[in-house]
């Protein structure tokens, strides 16, 4: 009898584990605790019994009945709580992301670093005067950056400014020293176009007026602005240079970033890559922005924002970053 | 510009004590850049002098010649040689069996059955000068046998500086201005340069100024009995490797100044030169240059005009009536300083940019005049010790330029370096650079001598810039800004612009591109736009500023139409209106003309998200009668937020679409961005939520002859306490799906009151004849 009883236990252990349909279980409910399941023949049996078989199996076999019926609804349970899948779990799904134009999560980056040494970003206009985009930064009439080759005029007296260095007159006029700006812009030169040449391409003007500003700052603030644009620590150098808005000027130059500084064709076997021209602020142009030149110094530099964002991205093609060809510029995510 | 080291070699005391392979590096960070640095004469050996003894016609060739030649041995030498100028006494270049040229090794072999032992050669083939018409001809005096590297300055090094870092140094135009440089950057003395000194005991020439202001100095010089007008072969050695063409001596020193002082020179033969004078050219007139080319010329190009005719154009080229010609004996020298801005106005005008030009574009100095002619004439003295000086050296020069006077303090010197400076140091450096020197207690007194005040070094600056250089751009260290930390202002614009493209982008996938400022000329024809508007100067393309930043995208829009059947581009950029710039955010959607609802939705969707999500601000759209032909009349919109005009929303017209691709259709928006900018973000209150459910009704209206905007000002009209909110659920056909959120603060709604509510809905419906399906 007990083994009749275990046997009954074990097959319906058997039979729930490879079933896992609802309606298969209740099949089984059916087959083992029915009204025409053994279980259930076996306590109707039980009265027949005498009364020490009774004693010895009737709650045996009641407690198995309990134990089967419990065994089935908690497989019942099971199926219940299961999520029915009735889909391909392994199948691909594509958000479509848009993009930023990677001179602007370059602009964004050297911003960012400035924004946290204090510096407040200007924005200036794109169509300006003689006065500020030349005249103020101590740029003489007969300079060739003003011929007609490399400056577009306007009809109206105006002109597309060539760089944004204006911003540092503006910035200064309404502002006054103390001063610390940065102003990423568009600016334009006459200039045909190729592979590497644009007319036009995005810069960002830095300047700092205080009193007391060392050559040394100057470098301190554009190696800083590296670092963050590359992500690493750039070596960078200092060349003398020539720019009449500054004084005394200088390039900057990092190592090249292709070949670690070792020489290779995109530096010109120089291991360094002119990048960052700026300079201590000219007397002249502190004067033009109603600053005293005895009383306060500064530095200003220039960031080419189209090249740092070239290099950074490895583009070779300076004419993709205005053609709008969404193939290219799609693959700009946005960090 | 190409330097000999040879060539700096000479004017610097010590020389061999530089290691002119590396110094180069220092160079460029002390001075200017430099491009390259090559050795060169590397590429032979084993090359002698020869004397030609003997010298037969090749049996079996018409132009070679059997040549026995002495190279100081024992025996002479048998070499066949095609050369023309072979002859017997001659001396000339010689590669010995197992030299090389080229890195070729030189073999005895036979040249049509004659023997021929190593080779004569030329000065291209032993690439020391272009000559290639015969083998070389060294002088008579040299000992045959010799290696002629030892005779003459064959083993140099060619560096190559860029032009574009040395347009504020007209002192280094030349190499004795790179040798002065070189002699600072590494404490060696500089050698004078030799000259011959002329007597003043003849008659001045005829020269005239006519404009002071153009022309501040002007020397000239006649010598006559110049017999020998061949270049030595050092100097042709040197003009080859520096990039110059040996033509005869009397231009190829005219040039060798030029690259020795950087100052250009003319010679005239003295035959045709009767009375100069500077002046300018009239209006109009023509004039053939020394390369044959006619030249227009204007009244703002000076000339230099010689018994009133024109002589040449003042500092760029020479005309071809006054050329050296191969009899000449006598000779004029020219040797002036043209006004910077004149000369270039001029090479840019007439498309003539010359080595000459190029240096007079720099400021000159004008003291540098008489010490080149004196130069010219020591080394013209050298070749032709006969030569006759035959007239006084006459020197116009109105108003001379004396050095300049500056006060460096030195808090300001120590403030610009980061450190306190030594005197020592500061003087040393300022004189090795030429300048003079008091030092005062705090103070330097400077002279800044005259090759160096025409332009370069004014202010104190330009002295610190001096000191910084030599003294070691590379001792200077990044160090951080010790400044208060004040709050600085706050301009938003950038931000802001962040912003919106990162919510465009990362919100609405759509792609940021970048355009022109101007329209795309060729496009705006083929679809038939005209447009006026501020205009680039000298351009006929291309020349129209945008007044419209979507219209502007147009082209962009056509070219990925060819990839892509619909897609989202947007755009901040500036417009030009009523000669203002303006500030404009442009949102496109183009796709499918069958999607143009979607497309439409969407964009007004996107605008009113925008304003929402960044300026907790409403949109609200009123039509538009759009007056422009390129916008579609019937689907403009007014974009109003706070009651004022920030944009709009157009339909590019179907015939213009139409040219750019099929069946498509182009959305656009235009926010006024600079009026975003000034719109501050409302800043909104915590509100509490209610305690009590809410209940939603939703009610389906046909409209028959009126909008959903209609509708909607219907709905605005009715007013009850208990609207939550209201919003549109769904549009079929004519019939559109309104549901009420109903709710109240202070009690659960019962019954009564929704009922009470729908009644008083469907009056207000029914006074509007609008009805409720059911």
């Amino acid at each position: 009898m007990e083994e009749k009883i275990l046997k009954i236990k074990e097959e319906l252990i058997s039979k729930l584990s490879s079933v896992d349909k609802e309606a298969l279980v209740l099949n089984l409910k059916g087959e083992y605790v029915g009204k025409k399941s053994e279980i259930q023949d076996l306590l109707v049996s039980l009265k027949d019994m005498s009364v020490e078989d009774k004693r010895k199996y009737g709650s045996l076999i009641n407690n198995t009945k309990k134990e089967l019926e419990e065994l089935i609804n908690k497989k019942l349970e099971e199926i219940e709580n299961n999520i029915n899948i009735s889909f391909d779990d392994t199948l691909d799904y594509e958000i479509n992301n848009g993009s930023l134009h990677p001179v602007t999560i370059v602009a964004k980056e050297v911003t960012d670093i400035l924004k946290r040494m204090g510096f407040t970003i200007v924005s200036g206009p794109e169509m300006e005067s003689e006065y500020y985009n030349f005249e103020a930064l101590n740029i003489p009439k007969d300079h060739p950056a003003r011929d007609m080759q490399d400056t577009y005029y306007l009809d109206n007296g105006m002109l597309l400014r060539t760089q944004t260095s204006d911003n540092q007159i503006h910035a200064m006029e309404k502002y006054g020293a103390p001063l610390r700006i940065c102003a990423p812009g568009r600016t334009f030169r006459n200039e045909d176009v190729d592979a590497s040449h644009e007319n036009t391409f995005f810069q960002l003007e830095g300047m700092v007026i205080d009193k007391d500003i060392s050559i040394e700052n100057l470098m301190y603030v554009m190696k800083c602005v590296l670092r963050e644009v590359f992500h690493k620590e750039v070596e960078v150098r200092l060349r003398p240079g020539f720019f009449p808005f500054t004084e005394p000027s200088y390039e900057l130059d990092c190592s090249c970033l292709i070949c670690g500084g070792k020489g290779c064709p995109t530096c010109k076997n120089s291991g360094w890559i002119e990048l960052i021209p700026g300079g201590m602020v000219h007397p002249n142009v502190l004067r033009a922005g109603g600053i005293d030149p005895e009383v306060y110094n500064g530095f200003a530099f220039g960031i080419g924002l189209t090249r740092l964002a070239m290099m950074k991205y490895k583009i070779s093609d300076i004419r993709v970053l205005n053609s709008g060809d969404i193939r290219y510029l799609k693959n700009f995510d946005m960090k | 510009m190409l330097i000999s080291c040879n060539k700096l070699k000479s004017y610097i005391k010590n020389s061999d004590n530089i290691d002119w392979l590396n110094i180069w590096k220092t160079f460029t960070i002390r001075t200017a850049e430099v491009e390259d640095v090559r050795e060169v004469g590397n590429t032979f050996d084993g090359v002698v002098v020869a004397e030609i003894k003997e010298c037969e016609e090749h049996p079996d060739s018409d132009h070679m010649h059997i040549l026995k030649v002495d190279i100081g041995e024992d025996d002479l030498i048998q070499v066949v040689c095609g050369a023309p100028n072979v002859r017997v006494g001659l001396k000339t270049a010689y590669v010995k069996v197992g030299g090389h040229i080229d890195g070729m090794e030189i073999s005895a072999r036979p040249l049509r059955g004659v023997m021929s032992n190593g080779m004569c050669c030329s000065g291209r083939e032993l690439s020391i000068s272009d000559n290639h018409e015969g083998i070389l001809e060294l002088p008579d005096e040299w000992n045959n046998g010799e290696d002629i590297k030892k005779l003459l300055p064959i083993e140099d090094i060619i560096v190559e500086i860029d032009n574009k870092s040395l347009t504020n140094r007209p002192d280094l135009w030349g190499h004795f201005g790179i040798a002065r440089e070189i002699c600072a950057i590494t404490n060696h003395e500089l050698i004078s340069l030799q000259v011959l000194d002329i007597e003043n005991n003849k008659e001045d020439l005829d020269i005239v100024i006519k404009n002071s202001e153009l022309c501040y100095r002007y020397c000239g010089l006649k010598i006559d009995n110049i017999t020998n007008n061949k270049t030595p072969l050092d100097m042709q050695i040197f003009l080859y490797y520096v990039g110059m063409r040996s033509i005869s001596l009397l231009v190829d020193l005219t040039n060798y100044l030029m690259l020795e002082l950087g100052q250009p020179m003319h010679a005239f033969d003295s035959r045709v030169v009767k009375n100069i004078e500077v002046g300018l050219a009239n209006e109009g007139d023509i004039y053939t240059t020394l390369d044959g080319v006619e030249r227009h010329l204007s009244n703002d190009i000076l000339m230099i005009k010689n018994g009133n005719e024109y002589f040449g154009i003042a500092g760029i080229m020479g005309g071809i009536t006054s050329e050296i010609l191969p009899d000449t004996t006598g000779v004029f020298l020219e040797s002036a300083t043209f006004n910077a801005g004149v000369i270039r106005r001029g090479a840019v005008k007439l498309g003539l940019r010359t080595e000459a030009s190029a240096r007079y574009e720099k400021s000159l100095d004008p003291n540098m005049t008489d010490l080149a002619i004196k130069r010219l004439a020591y080394l013209l003295k050298k070749e032709n010790p006969e030569m006759k000086i035959a007239s006084n050296l006459t020197d116009i020069y109105p108003k001379k330029l004396e050095e300049g006077h500056i006060v460096l303090d030195k808090r300001t010197l120590n403030v610009y370096m980061g450190r306190e400076m030594e005197d020592e140091v500061v003087a040393g450096i300022l004189e090795a650079l030429g300048f003079k020197v008091q030092v005062k207690d705090d103070a330097y007194n400077v002279v800044v001598p005259t090759f160096r005040a025409t332009k370069d070094i004014k202010i104190k600056e330009d002295l610190i810039e001096e000191i910084a250089r030599i003294y070691g751009l590379e001792r200077l260290e990044p160090k951080a800004l010790k400044l208060d930390l004040i709050s600085n202002e706050l301009e938003d614009v950038f931000n802001q612009e962040i912003d919106a493209k990162e919510l465009l982008a990362k919100r609405f996938d759509m792609h940021e591109v970048h355009s022109y400022i101007w329209y795309d000329s060729a496009l705006l024809k083929r679809i038939g736009i005209e447009k006026d508007n501020v205009r680039l100067l000298g351009k006929d393309a291309n020349n129209i500023l945008r007044d419209n930043l979507s219209l502007s995208l147009l082209n962009i829009v056509e070219e990925n139409f060819k990839s892509y059947s619909n897609f989202k581009i947007f755009e901040i950029g500036t417009i030009i209106k009523n000669n203002q710039n303006v500030r404009v955010l442009s949102i496109i959607n183009a796709g499918e003309e069958k999607n143009l609802e979607n497309m439409y939705n969407e964009i007004k969707g996107v605008v009113k998200y925008l304003f929402k999500v960044l300026k907790n601000k409403n949109v609200k759209y009123t039509d538009n009668v759009n007056e422009d032909s390129y916008f579609d009349k019937n689907l403009g919109k007014i974009i109003n937020v706070d009651n004022k005009r920030l944009g709009e929303i157009n339909v590019i017209s179907k015939s213009v679409t139409s040219k750019l691709a099929k069946k498509k259709m182009i959305v656009c928006a235009d926010i006024l961005f600079d009026s975003y900018v000034e719109i501050e973000k409302e800043e909104k209150l915590a509100k509490e939520v209610s305690k009590y459910p809410t209940v939603s009704l939703d009610y389906t209206i046909s409209l028959n002859d009126i909008k959903y905007q209609d509708l909607k000002d219907i709905l605005e009209e009715f007013r009850s306490n208990l609207i939550k909110e209201y919003r549109l659920m769904g549009v079929y056909e004519n019939k559109y799906t309104i549901r009420y959120i109903l709710g109240s603060d202070t009690k659960t709604l019962e019954q009564k009151d929704i009922e009470t509510f729908k009644n008083r809905f469907m009056e207000h419906l029914d006074k509007h004849n609008l009805g409720i399906l059911v």
